[in-house]
């Protein structure tokens, strides 16, 4: 494995539930240190993709590569060099923020000292110092913040996030961008979903997006955008990500005259 | 009132327990459940109804009887709703009616509407009509009186139910709730019998009592039933009254405002430090023992866990007094604990032994993230059920040596607790084939109904008979076998140990295979 291989490079991969087709043939790889949108509309095989990818999920076929090695769902040493924030944020409702975040970097093999620090060091930083309440008495936007401490607690070297952004508030937003441009520029690896487009033009280097069944339609460097003010895709100039991903995927918004 | 959208409303619940057989599973338990349900309506209907009401004209003492079945009936049906939750179908709370464009008065009758459209409740309204039916046959009854005293109180026995279930909840949400609706249930348990012993010494209590239960509203439908005129209105009357009252006790308990969540379990909380649990998981190897601390902390703060585990010890001392004292010379103590004593190894901690995932939603796939072997989740899951249940062996054998008959001796104790671990073992590996093949979605907070599946009833319900009666078989066929000198029953615990071991490693093997499945039906896509 060399310094400069890819964080993530995923070879024809499908994934079948049943009959049902929700990844078909997806092969695209992610860079080191960048920070990297995957976008899709829903239903698209965007969390199958990330199943698939953090040992959730088996493959169908194909293979997933992390920092240079094969992985499948036994991956642990793999996993200990990823950190993933679920879609459903994947809480243990009765626990207390610290309590769930103390069982996350234990199970992380963290050592005890190092543990009870970063713990309160990430609760005092999310400000998630209301301990009088469980996980499930948290608001959605808090339970988001513990969700994304928790995949950030053993300072992963990869780093998947499911819709990080929805229901967190604009202060919480900025904080986790500031953050997550700091992770990248150490060299570290982002692999981010979003439906906030906007957000994701500003904040990524590299974006793929996909469509139904989990069929890559276009990746590519989106810096372009800041820098040229267009990017450009089959003879067309589109000004914004959002006018592409609406171009790619076919969205028929102005079907309904109705509305 | 809104009746169109309340018809949609019920129409959407039919269509609802209709979508859970389009699974394996669900065509599994519909086709039971529609089996149970066609035999017992058929010998419900045929013997506690039209039977009772042919047996009632045929004593000469119809209204005594149609007073005891309907009284039956109804504390069962109450029982049922409260304990097993039929009619409470969280899907339509009124935190979720309140997306429907209905007023709150039509939540109100919508919310109750679809819990007396329950199945369950449709059944006892069955046998209801089935004692009038077969009382209006041989001439004992007037349809219309005894036709609207069954339909009163199949109402009233309706609000009756959802009232309790509602004051308990309340009560539950309380600092003290948990002890309170463990004395309440333990009592209900116990007091129809001593009551009865009582009651059956001293005549004149027993008139007493007869008088007042004739204001009660199965007595009322009785009365109704089987007489015509002023009686059968005072009847009919009567039930309304009780209805009347029920639903504006109803609407009282649900008008409260929520108690405020408890905060004092914080208290002695202290970031950082490791509590009980967290010593006892370290027992384990570490890349285990947090997860056997998680998992420790996730039983422990479950309500229903901590309200039956400690019932699980009144439980057995009941039932071992109970089968110790059976007529004709057939009760032993010893032979009733040998049974019994084991029983507290698995009542606390049944529910979530064979749903090990049931609870989690979908913080389910975080173990799935973590840099261990999936499946150690699955015996970490386990081994804390098992240390929960071997603990309760210890003051159950000690509750047990104060109370044993004498003489005492050493076989007394030690051969319930040996019973006890061969229990433990078969029962939670019981419970790891359960959590990977019979998996079902149910609520952490829920207090109270019956959230297991099919295979979790099975082995939950079938474990405590076997536990009832396995030793008083035994005693009859083979009472070598359950003598207090009988060293070989170390070798069925040894057995079962063996059990366990080889269950955790073919199950844990199974389970990453199993896991997209499980994590459909936990996060509520199948």
């Amino acid at each position: 494995m060399t310094p400069q291989a890819d964080a993530i490079r995923i070879t024809n991969l499908v994934k079948r539930y049943g009959n049902s087709l929700a990844v078909e043939k997806l092969s695209l790889s992610v860079p080191r240190g960048s920070m990297f949108g995957f976008l899709g509309p829903n239903g698209s095989g965007k969390s199958t993709t990330i199943g698939c990818l953090t040992g959730l999920l088996d493959p169908t076929s194909g293979t997933v590569e992390i920092l240079g090695s094969r992985f499948t769902t036994e991956s642990a040493d793999l996993k200990r060099r990823m950190g993933v924030m679920p879609e459903t944020l994947g809480l243990f409702d009765p626990l207390y923020a610290h309590e769930f975040l103390t069982f996350v970097a234990r199970m992380y093999g963290l050592q005890e000292p190092e543990v009870q620090q970063r713990v309160k060091e990430l609760l005092a930083a999310l400000e998630l110092t209301d301990s009088g309440k469980t996980l499930a008495e948290y608001s959605t936007g808090m339970r988001k913040r513990v969700s994304f401490a928790a995949a950030v607690i053993h300072s992963p070297e990869v780093l998947f996030l499911d819709e990080p952004f929805e229901s967190i508030d604009p202060a919480g937003v900025a904080l986790l961008k500031q953050w997550l441009r700091r992770f990248t520029e150490r060299g570290r690896t982002v692999f981010i979903t979003s439906h906030v487009l906007e957000t994701v033009e500003r904040l990524c280097d590299r974006v793929a997006i996909i469509t139904k069944p989990g069929k890559l339609v276009w990746q590519g460097d989106i810096t372009v955008l800041a820098r040229d003010g267009t990017v450009q895709f089959d003879g067309r100039e589109f000004d914004s990500l959002e006018e592409l991903f609406l171009h790619l995927t076919g969205q028929k918004y102005d079907d309904l005259k109705w509305l | 009132m809104n009746w169109e959208r309340i018809g949609d409303l019920i129409r959407l619940r039919y269509q609802l327990m209709w979508a859970k057989t389009r699974s394996r599973n669900g065509k599994i338990a519909l086709f039971i459940i529609g089996y149970l349900l066609f035999v017992m309506v058929a010998v419900l209907v045929a013997l506690g109804g039209v039977g009772a009401g042919i047996a009632a004209i045929r004593t000469g003492r119809a209204e005594r009887i149609a007073q005891v079945v309907l009284s039956g009936l109804f504390i069962n049906a109450v029982m049922a709703t409260i304990l097993l939750g039929f009619g409470m179908s969280a899907v339509f709370s009124e935190a979720e009616l309140l997306r429907y464009p209905l007023h709150e008065r039509e939540r109100f009758v919508a919310r109750h509407f679809l819990g007396i459209a329950d199945p369950f409740w449709i059944l006892v309204l069955l046998v209801e009509l089935g004692l009038v039916f077969g009382m209006y046959v041989l001439g004992a009854c007037s349809l219309g009186y005894g036709t609207g005293a069954a339909l009163l109180l199949f109402v009233c026995g309706y609000l009756f139910a959802r009232a309790i279930g509602a004051w308990i909840d309340g009560l539950m949400a309380t600092r003290s709730g948990s002890g309170v609706v463990l004395l309440l249930i333990f009592s209900i348990s116990i007091l129809p019998r001593i009551m009865l012993a009582a009651l059956q010494k001293n005549p004149a209590a027993r008139k007493q009592v007869l008088d007042a239960l004739r204001f009660t509203p199965p007595f009322g439908a009785a009365a109704a039933m089987t007489h015509t005129g002023g009686t059968a209105f005072a009847g009919l009357g009567l039930i309304v009254l009780w209805s009347i009252g029920l639903a504006l006790f109803l609407v009282w308990l649900e008008r409260r405002p929520a108690t405020a969540p408890r905060q004092q379990a914080i208290r002695g909380v202290v970031a950082g430090k490791a509590d009980f649990f967290d010593r006892l998981g370290r027992l384990f190897p570490p890349d285990i023992a947090p997860l056997v601390s998680h998992w420790l902390h996730f039983f422990v703060r479950n309500k229903r866990f901590r309200m039956l585990y400690l019932f699980s010890f009144p439980l057995a001392a009941f039932l071992t007094w109970n089968l110790g004292q059976l007529p004709k010379g057939h009760g032993d103590l010893f032979v009733a604990a040998l049974g019994t004593l084991p029983m507290v190894t698995f009542i606390g901690t049944s529910r979530i032994a064979v749903n090990l995932y049931g609870y989690m939603g979908d913080a389910f796939r975080r173990y799935f993230l973590f840099p261990t072997d999936p499946a150690a989740s699955l015996r970490a899951g386990s081994y804390a059920s098992v240390l929960l249940g071997g603990f309760a062996l210890l003051p159950g054998a000690i509750v047990w040596a104060i109370f044993a008959p004498s003489p005492l001796d050493f076989g007394v104790i030690v051969m319930p607790v040996i019973n006890g671990l061969t229990v433990l073992f078969l029962f939670n590996s019981a419970g790891l084939w359960t959590t990977l093949f019979g998996p079902r979605r149910g609520k952490y907070d829920r207090s109270l109904g019956n959230d297991m599946s099919l295979l979790g009833n099975i082995v939950v319900i079938g474990s405590a008979l076997t536990c009832l009666l396995t030793p008083q078989i035994l005693r009859r066929v083979a009472p070598d076998l359950v003598s207090r000198d009988n060293w070989w029953m170390l070798l069925p615990a040894a057995f079962a140990i063996m059990v366990y071991v080889a269950s955790l490693r073919a199950a844990g093997a199974l389970f990453t295979g199993r896991r997209e499945r499980l994590l459909a039906v936990v996060e509520g896509k199948a």
